[in-house]
């Protein structure tokens, strides 16, 4: 078997650009072995394009990328032998059947025993519950369908690395968490690098998360570092009563950096931001609870990954670099 | 790869890395789909049919002058079906997504070009060399009971052949410099038709055109007609049977570079 190194994928100021545009500028990443690595960002944001110089598919301008310690450029073809890829939009020969597809796929890895090729096949057929169109040709196939066999035949060689590339963009609820399922299952064999715009997917299922925006890196590190947020602790409390006069004296306790108030129907919304998480915990409530104010609400703000998303897409942060 | 010790993993390394996969495929598609039998028809059905039409005229030529016409219809309009699936093999590919798909395979792109070379010369000699040919010469067998020796004739359809591969190899490097369709069949089609009128221009032009391996120039019989007839070859026509056969080879080879060089 071969060796990988503890990165399976690392990339040096890896750069592309297009005539005008530049696609991907100075990209620095390192994906763990056995990592499920969520590569975000909106359109346009580099993602396809890093994925293709990973795999030799197009040439840096500038800098590199390698991929089980070999470079991208000259040992692309060692490293697509240990890769799986899903394209975007997968597109097969339309004359092909599902089935010969994945034979087609297998034989660029495994030159036999032929019943042991069959039966890969049949189990990833099955796997992608395409079984019973199994022996029609793929000009029938709906969207769904393409996107189901793309997965299979990205897996047919049993990578060492995943790559998918909007893996569950044409699925519905049920096939998009079967993708994440299967993702989760591979984790023990595989690292996993995958692209999505689909925010609660990789909240589920990725341990790493990158954001790229404008072909830049602008947020990286693991999934529960960039949900703690960029923010400090905030509290958000909900109160009813005289607001107002409570105000001040919450402002003038030493470990409350900032308060901001707004009206939510009948109730204050307070967001208080501390410098002191532990202080707050022990303090805050009892603080409020002993003044002119009744506390109808009172929690941690817990952040999601959209929110983490939106503020490092639309407030051009750096958050975990 | 964890899993996969059951299987016996491909051996290729270096620049055929993925060749015998490609071609099996290539092959296949000519093959075990209709196109095989599609194409036979077509060039079988139009060189039979229009040298038979000729054949059973009331006022039909003589059975030499027949044979000229076969080799004109043989040579001429199969080279139309030749660029016409060439422009496919990549351009299509490229076009389609399907080529940025296999080449995310272990697969070079030498390998992937290549594939498409010898599995298309394959698809073109047997559909559209020998089916045409042997149904033409079936026709003036029972037309005018014309036989000639069956290894002149073999070595006759391997010119034709020859001409077939000079737009198949032309087709196919055009295909690595343009994304879209209309240069890589309008490009050699032009060559195809027009090539009469470029010699009568500019005579050399006649070494670098496959035109003089097919029609009689002057009082010169073609390569072809000579085969046919048991006749010694001409210098002149050697001469351009190697410039063609070699123009070819080097249109393979700059599409080998150039597809190097292509981004997905």
């Amino acid at each position: 078997m071969n060796q990988t190194p503890q990165n399976v994928i690392e990339t040096r100021g890896l750069s592309k650009s297009y005539k005008d545009l530049q696609a991907l500028k100075s990209l620095d990443l390192k994906v763990r072995h056995n990592s499920i690595f969520g590569f975000l960002g909106p359109n346009g944001a580099g993602k396809t394009t890093t994925i293709k110089l990973l795999l030799g598919l197009t040439r840096p301008t500038a800098g590199s990328a390698s991929v089980f310690g070999m470079d991208s450029v000259t040992h692309s073809v060692d490293i697509r032998a240990r890769t799986g890829y899903l394209p975007q939009d997968p597109r097969f020969y339309e004359y092909m059947t599902a089935r010969q597809i994945l034979r087609f796929t297998a034989e660029f890895f495994f030159k036999g025993p032929k019943t042991a090729l069959r039966d890969r096949v049949d189990e990833m057929l099955d796997l992608v519950d395409l079984v019973d169109k199994a022996d029609r040709p793929i000009k029938t196939f709906s969207g769904g369908e393409r996107q189901r066999l793309g997965i299979a035949q990205a897996q047919v060689n049993y990578p060492d690395l995943l790559i998918l590339d909007e893996p569950a963009a044409s699925l519905d609820p049920l096939g998009r968490r079967d993708v994440l399922e299967v993702m989760s299952k591979l984790r023990k064999y595989a690292t996993i690098f995958y692209s999505t715009h689909i925010l609660d997917d990789v909240q589920r299922v990725s341990d790493t998360v990158v954001i790229l925006n404008k072909g830049e890196l602008v947020a990286q590190g693991p999934i529960e570092e960039l949900l703690a947020g960029s923010e400090g602790v905030i509290y958000i409390i909900h109160l009813k009563g005289a607001a107002d006069q409570a105000l001040p004296q919450v402002q003038s306790l030493p470990w409350v950096s900032a308060v901001k108030a707004s009206q939510h129907n009948d109730e204050t919304v307070w967001q208080v931001s501390v410098s002191d998480p532990l202080a707050a915990e022990a303090q805050l409530l009892k603080f409020l609870v002993n003044g002119p104010v009744t506390v109808t609400e009172f929690r941690r703000k817990q952040y999601e990954l959209e929110d983490v998303f939106l503020q490092v897409i639309e407030g051009g942060q750096n958050v975990g670099k | 790869m964890s899993g996969n010790e059951a299987f016996e993993l491909v051996s290729e390394r270096g620049w055929s890395r993925g060749w015998s996969n490609m071609l099996r495929s290539g092959l296949a598609r000519w093959f075990n789909t209709r196109t095989w039998w599609v194409q036979c028809l077509i060039w079988g059905g139009l060189v039979g049919g229009l040298v038979a039409a000729v054949a059973l005229a009331p006022d039909s030529p003589p059975a030499l002058d027949l044979l000229m016409l076969f080799t004109v219809f043989a040579g001429l309009f199969p080279a139309v079906g030749v660029v016409i699936i060439m422009q496919d093999a990549l351009v299509g590919e490229k076009r389609e997504g399907t080529a940025a798909w296999v080449l995310s395979k272990p697969v070079t792109r030498f390998a992937f070009v290549l594939s498409k070379v010898v599995a298309n010369s394959v698809g073109v000699i047997a559909t559209m060399v020998i089916v045409p040919g042997l149904v033409g010469y079936a026709v003036m067998y029972f037309t005018k009971h014309f036989t000639v020796n069956p290894l002149s004739f073999l070595l006759a359809l391997g010119v034709i052949f020859i001409s077939h591969f000079y737009f198949l190899s032309l087709t196919l490097m055009l295909g690595t410099f343009f994304n879209s369709r209309g240069p890589v069949i309008g490009i050699p089609l032009a060559i195809l038709f027009l090539q009469q009128n470029l010699i009568g221009m500019l005579p050399a032009l006649r070494f670098v055109l496959p035109w003089t391996l097919i029609f009689p120039l002057g009082n010169n019989s073609s390569p072809v007609t000579s085969l046919m007839l048991g006749m010694p070859v001409q210098s002149e026509n050697l001469t351009t049977l190697a410039i063609i056969a070699a123009e070819s080879i080097i249109f393979v080879l700059v599409a080998l570079w150039r597809f190097n060089r292509e981004e997905f």
